[in-house]
């Protein structure tokens, strides 16, 4: 697979845009769905196709992307149904489904959607959990 | 009209209105009669019986209130509960509040009469001016609201409150003032 720039965190673990990456997208009108890398553009720019989600083909920024760990066993620049059939066979969608972007995604996605009573009933259970914990930290400090 | 005198021949035919005296050296054009009446505003789609509304002005601004129903002259009928928030059965404008998304199931409760019909019902008591003797006394205005009033805010909130009181957080909720907070 030929490696693409280095998107992920840099590091011993950094990840790299290749071929066969499951990506995130952040931000523009797809956002929230997950796409595979199949082919790069240049530095900025890689061709994604993400028929799993419903997502067209195209080029898309590599700024818009957020890489994951997952990757799927494709040849650059295959076919949408080549990429289709291996997202099913690893059944990568699920697998995206239990990492902590996923999760983070949807807790974000949650938090918008809460009404004014939602969010009066989030700051009693935040105010009461707090509350907790300090008492604990004072009692703790107190016998120390 | 009946007129003394000897000589002024008993009585005279007098105009009952007199015209006044003024008259204006130009002829004042007459403005074109406005038949216009405001309709029953439109209810935004957001506001059924039952929703919780946050009052944004007046004196009680932020309070979190529950609304009845709407009256003919368009404005909405609201209740705090009064033991919750100290809001009475009142009327406000519907520009002047945000719906939740927080119902409450009145489509039960029964208010009285004389709220709906009777828009006279929520007018306050004129104020008394004061002479000019009396202006730099101290005054004790006694607001006390009618009796007929306490009444029926409690009719109308001993039918309310059991329903919030089975919601969890919802008594809480109703009594605390509503503000912009970051995030």
């Amino acid at each position: 697979a030929i490696s693409l720039a280095r998107i992920g965190s840099s590091g011993i673990n950094a990840e790299y845009g290749e071929v066969g990456r499951l990506c995130y997208i952040r931000l523009g009108d797809n956002a929230g769905k997950t796409c595979v890398i199949v082919d790069l553009v240049d530095q900025k720019r890689l061709l994604v196709d993400g028929p799993h989600c419903g997502l067209a083909r195209q080029v898309i920024r590599l700024k818009n992307l957020a890489i994951t760990d997952l990757k799927v066993k494709i040849a650059r620049g295959c076919k949408t149904n080549v990429v289709r059939a291996a997202v099913t066979k690893e059944d990568i969608a699920n697998k995206f489904l239990q990492t902590s972007l996923s999760k983070k995604a949807e807790s974000k996605k949650a938090k918008a959607a809460l009404g004014d009573f939602d969010r009066f009933k989030l700051r009693v259970a935040k105010t009461a959990h707090n509350r907790k914990i300090r008492s604990a930290v004072r009692k703790l400090k107190k016998s120390s | 009209k009946e007129i003394g005198g000897d000589k002024n021949g008993g009585s005279r035919i007098v105009p009952t209105q007199r015209e006044s005296r003024y008259y204006p050296t130009e002829d004042v054009r007459r403005r074109l009669a406005n038949r216009k009446k405001p309709g029953m505003a439109k209810l935004r789609s957001s506001i059924t019986p039952g929703t919780v509304l946050i009052l944004l002005a007046g004196a009680h601004r932020g309070k979190r209130v529950v609304f009845l129903r709407q009256l003919n002259s368009g404005l909405l009928l609201v209740t705090g509960p009064y033991k919750i928030n100290g809001v009475p059965l009142r009327r406000i404008p519907q520009c002047y509040a945000i719906a939740t998304s927080t119902h409450i199931d009145v489509s039960d409760v029964t208010i009285p009469e004389q709220c709906i019909i009777n828009e006279a019902y929520f007018k306050g008591e004129p104020k008394k001016k004061k002479r000019s003797e009396d202006m730099f006394e101290e005054t004790q205005d006694d607001k006390k609201p009618r009796e007929q009033r306490i009444k029926d805010q409690k009719t109308v909130d001993d039918q309310i409150l059991p329903k919030i009181s089975g919601v969890s957080h919802l008594k809480k909720y109703l009594s605390s003032l509503f503000s912009l907070r970051k995030g």
